[in-house]
């Protein structure tokens, strides 16, 4: 069978604004939605083409004003978004990613912030507390893209954090810190001398708990928007620039982990 | 078998105490139960001579060794994977390819020399597979990366494949491979089809092609 064609091979299917399918895949790589006078939110320049009058309307002050209030709570993000509002069909995609919807029905569920491409505005999107990860609230359906086949999982798991794609319902993650083989003898000399090099999974998102974890099966990222940065307040955890505090950015260091001069060496 | 496909892009391996894996360094994407990961100095099996002679023949990829108990997923870099099940059969295979193997499979180091002279070795730097080329042998399932989704191709002795030496993937079995050319006057004047060279596989096994003629 062939996503491109009827099984005949008999060319290309030749779509028009009847047959283009409603709210669902046209193939892996693009979505359709279907627009009544009604409103979608979606990303910037996820839009590949569209049937009908549809006015794409960046968000800011204006008679969206209300919508934006009620389900778009992420002032970090607004840049990024444009509401589209009218009547007609839309085409989605990114890149050649792989594109799925998903219902969401009066439940929760978190994403990484470049793997969300739309969503109904019957949904509330938060920033999650983790950073570059966006939160999905209530009823509804969106749509997200990923690099290959997104494959569900149950906790415990612990997940590389680059091929993490999101969780729904349960607790956030927390980090693992994996480096059993630098302890020791050993691995003291191993990670004074920097020989031997590190195994990169050393640090991993830990999940607890009932729910759904989805992974994506590469660990090439989408562009990462810088979201979840927190106003700097008393109480919140991780408030301020990013690696504010003298820290490089990135990973924090590890025990024995030697830092500039291990990267220097490209170990 | 240890190494399942779940998806054109990632592998699913069960890992036993007692059994080794063999993997690149940050390929895992996730796991459950109780797995380490320990990098690999020697970048594979074998002693420290085994080792030196990666690093000379720069088939040194940088590998962890998998242990524990417990389920891991592979994947990486979006690249396609194909899970290759070895039956007393030698694979061979450019070892940054490798994404993952088990532990019961003997890793070796291969000239290209070796198979049919300066010819192989014209062959290897065309197929961008160097002077050197990893073998892996023995009863065990390895998973390979490739640009694309992977095909394999059956050799029998009547029937002689040729690939395009750029969208080679790997093989098995007991092939004899050389380069043919097809040059004309038209390459020479730099109106050639592009298609100049071809890599001949003949005997009986199988070669493994990928759907594009990008490198990883």
């Amino acid at each position: 069978m062939s996503a491109y064609g009827p099984p005949g091979g008999a060319g290309p299917v030749v779509y028009d604004p009847m047959t283009l399918p409603v709210d669902d895949n046209v193939n892996k790589y693009t979505f359709c939605v279907e627009l009544k006078s009604g409103q979608w939110f979606l990303q910037k320049g996820k839009m590949i083409a569209y049937y009908g009058a549809i006015e794409f309307n960046g968000i800011g002050h204006g008679r969206l004003d209300r919508l934006v209030r009620t389900s778009f709570h992420s002032p970090l993000h607004a840049i990024d978004w444009v509401v589209a509002d009218g009547s007609g069909k839309m085409l989605l995609a990114d890149r050649a990613f792989d594109v799925n919807s998903y219902d969401l029905d009066n439940g929760n569920l978190t994403i990484r912030s470049g793997n969300l491409l739309a969503f109904q505005p019957s949904l509330t999107l938060k920033q999650s507390i983790v950073p570059g990860f966006l939160t999905l609230i209530g009823t509804g359906k969106f749509v997200a893209a990923s690099n290959g086949p997104v494959v569900f999982m149950e906790p415990p798991i612990r997940v590389d954090p680059q091929a993490l794609v999101g969780w729904a319902d349960c607790p956030s993650p927390c980090h693992h810190y994996d480096h059993g083989y630098m302890t020791g003898v050993m691995g003291g000399l191993r990670a004074m001398t920097g020989l031997g090099g590190a195994s990169g999974e050393e640090h991993q998102f830990e999940f607890v708990g009932a729910g759904t974890v989805l992974l994506q099966s590469t660990e090439t990222l989408m562009a990462e928007q810088a979201t979840g940065a927190v106003p700097s307040e008393p109480g919140v955890p991780g408030g301020g620039v990013p690696g504010g505090h003298g820290q490089p950015p990135g990973a924090p260091r590890l025990p024995g982990q030697l830092g500039d001069l291990q990267r220097r060496f490209g170990l | 078998m240890a190494l399942r496909e779940i998806n054109s892009k990632m592998v699913e391996a069960t890992v036993v105490p007692g059994q080794r894996l063999f993997s690149q360094r940050g390929a895992m994407l996730a796991y459950k139960g109780d797995v380490s990961f320990t990098p690999n100095i020697q970048g594979g099996q074998g002693g420290i001579m085994s080792m030196l002679g990666r690093r000379v023949a720069g088939e040194a990829t940088p590998l962890m060794t998998v242990e524990g108990s417990g389920t891991v997923f592979f994947g990486h870099g979006g690249h396609h994977v194909q899970v290759i099940t070895l039956s007393g059969d030698t694979l061979y295979v450019e070892a940054d390819r490798l994404l993952a193997f088990e532990g019961t499979l003997q890793q070796g180091t291969m000239f290209m020399g070796s198979q049919g002279g300066v010819m192989g070795m014209v062959r290897g730097q065309v197929t961008g597979q160097g002077l050197f080329t990893t073998t892996l042998k023995g009863h065990g399932s390895v998973a390979v990366m490739a640009h694309g989704g992977v095909f394999e191709i059956p050799i029998t002795p009547q029937r002689p494949v040729h690939v395009d030496p750029q969208a080679y993937v790997a093989h098995h079995g007991d092939v004899r491979n050389k380069l043919s050319t097809a040059l004309g006057w038209r390459d020479m004047v730099g109106r050639g089809s592009g298609e100049a060279f071809q890599l001949e596989l003949s005997g009986s096994g199988a070669v493994y092609v990928q759907a594009s003629e990008e490198k990883l």
